[in-house]
């Protein structure tokens, strides 16, 4: 597979860039904060951790679409057969590292803190911090190149657009799955928001195969 | 056979690049194709590889795996140059070919960040990644820039046991794709591509003068200093004169032969 091979790379790429390495340090930071103490029993707390997420995948993102520049882009363009598998090797290293921080997240109070929980409010929990990652992927890649060419501009842009939405509890699939955890609603309340965020995710990075086509 | 069919191109705020180039390529022989500064050829390089889209027009019949090298090569990737090799070849799924950095005679260090390379030895990675993908086509920018004698001489051995099964397009300042035997010349101007006869090459001339700067500055022809010697580059047509004023104003022949 084209877009896996071009996944790997980017990520090797991503890695020795090590501008990834912050957002991942931010979300870090944010589980040690929130379950250092005693953070009351789950599935409360990851709501924290969920619009932690949001931004840190928008970063991340952000990151990875700018990890090449526009030369080494059109050698990588030409050696992939065109913009799409670049694109898709993109996004799947941008939910790659979603899924981590996701797991990472969940996992963290489980073994940290002495509450447990039951295998549906884990998997809720889980597929809350999908959503947000997938949404906050999306964003990333909107603001982005071929989007947005510099990364400081994309930067700036991300961290408005990310902001502005990631106070409305009621606008999905961000709002609303923080909105369901609080509640302590089951899994089957976040498989629409995941799947929405995912499709949001997909639709951007085709958008951006048919802009950089353009250009 | 990879057809260029009506392809015009414009940047957005800018003048057209291509004005409706017609173009067959195919294996055989290099194709070289000449133009001036900003005549368009990178551009046409580029839609020709599939690194960008023409805004009119199209491109058929292009292979599987292209091997393309930018004007340019990026000197600033952080990725060594074994590890970029074995990802670009695994995006292109194939094997790299691993003696054709040695055959180019690179220098570097082959597991260290390739912005550590010299522009000489990142152009080498750059050529590596494209020729040595058993590329149906492969599309070269300026692919002399920056090599020493030696590796130029092996890029031209090299192209020319390419093109006997791939698509091979260049471009050229350094005079160094005249020498290629058999190849189909081109011209870009105006925004089309007509075929061209091939450039004369160029011959080259060492001189030890009393006052080589003095005499590099008489000289039409642009010529560097080294150890104490002026080498130059002149056409055939003007090399006579150039020698001729040389030796009136006091220099000393110490060859001439072949650019």
């Amino acid at each position: 597979m084209t877009a896996v091979a071009v996944a790997r790379y980017l990520l090797a790429d991503a890695v020795r860039s090590q501008r990834v390495v912050l957002p991942v340090v931010l979300q870090v930071a944010v589980l040690a904060v929130l379950f250092g103490g005693d953070p009351g029993r789950l599935p409360e707390p990851w709501g924290a951790s969920v619009l932690t997420l949001y931004p840190v995948a928008a970063w991340l993102a952000l990151t990875v679409a700018h990890t090449e520049d526009p030369v080494q882009r059109g050698v990588t363009v030409a050696a992939a057969g065109g913009f799409g598998p670049v694109a898709a090797g993109t996004l799947l290293v941008a939910l790659a590292g979603d899924g981590g921080l996701a797991v990472l997240s969940v996992v963290w109070p489980l073994v940290t803190t002495p509450y447990s929980a039951s295998p549906a409010v884990v998997v809720a929990g889980l597929l809350a911090h999908l959503a947000a990652g997938a949404t906050g992927t999306a964003v990333g890649l909107l603001c982005a190149r071929p989007w947005i060419r510099r990364i400081g501009r994309s930067l700036l842009v991300g961290a408005v657009v990310v902001i502005a939405t990631a106070v409305q509890p009621w606008l999905p699939p961000v709002g609303s799955a923080v909105h369901a955890l609080e509640r302590g609603a089951g899994p089957d309340a976040f498989v629409l928001p995941v799947l929405l965020a995912l499709g949001v995710a997909v639709l951007v990075a085709w958008a951006g195969v048919v802009r950089a086509r353009r250009e | 056979m990879l057809r260029v069919e009506g392809v015009h191109k414009r940047y957005r705020h800018g003048p057209p690049v291509l004005a409706g180039v017609d173009l067959a390529l195919g294996p055989g022989a290099p194709v070289v194709l000449a133009g001036g500064n900003g005549s368009g050829k990178s551009t046409l390089l580029r839609i020709v590889a599939g690194c960008a889209v023409p805004t009119a027009g199209r491109v058929t019949g292009r292979p599987a795996v292209v091997g393309y090298l930018p004007d340019r090569f990026p000197a600033q990737l952080r990725l060594p140059a074994d590890a970029y090799l074995r990802h670009l070849a695994r995006i292109r799924g194939v094997r790299p070919e691993p003696g054709l950095l040695d055959r180019l005679g690179f220098a570097g260090p082959r597991r260290e960040p390739m912005a550590r390379l010299s522009k000489g030895n990142a152009q080498k990675v750059g050529l590596a990644q494209a020729l040595g993908a058993g590329a149906g086509l492969i599309v070269l920018d300026e692919p002399w820039a920056g090599l020493d004698a030696a590796a130029a001489d092996t890029l031209a051995d090299l192209l020319a046991e390419a093109a006997a099964e791939a698509t091979v397009l260049v471009t050229d300042h350094t005079g160094r794709a005249a020498r290629l035997r058999g190849a189909r010349h081109l011209r870009l101007a105006g925004g089309r591509v007509g075929e061209a006869p091939p450039p004369p090459p160029a011959v080259a001339i060492v001189l030890r003068c009393p006052d080589a700067e003095q005499v590099r500055r008489r000289l039409a022809p642009a010529g560097r200093l080294e150890g104490g010697r002026l080498h130059l580059h002149a056409a055939p047509a003007e090399s006579d004169a150039v020698l001729f004023t040389a030796l009136q104003l006091g220099c000393s022949v110490e060859s001439v032969g072949p650019a």
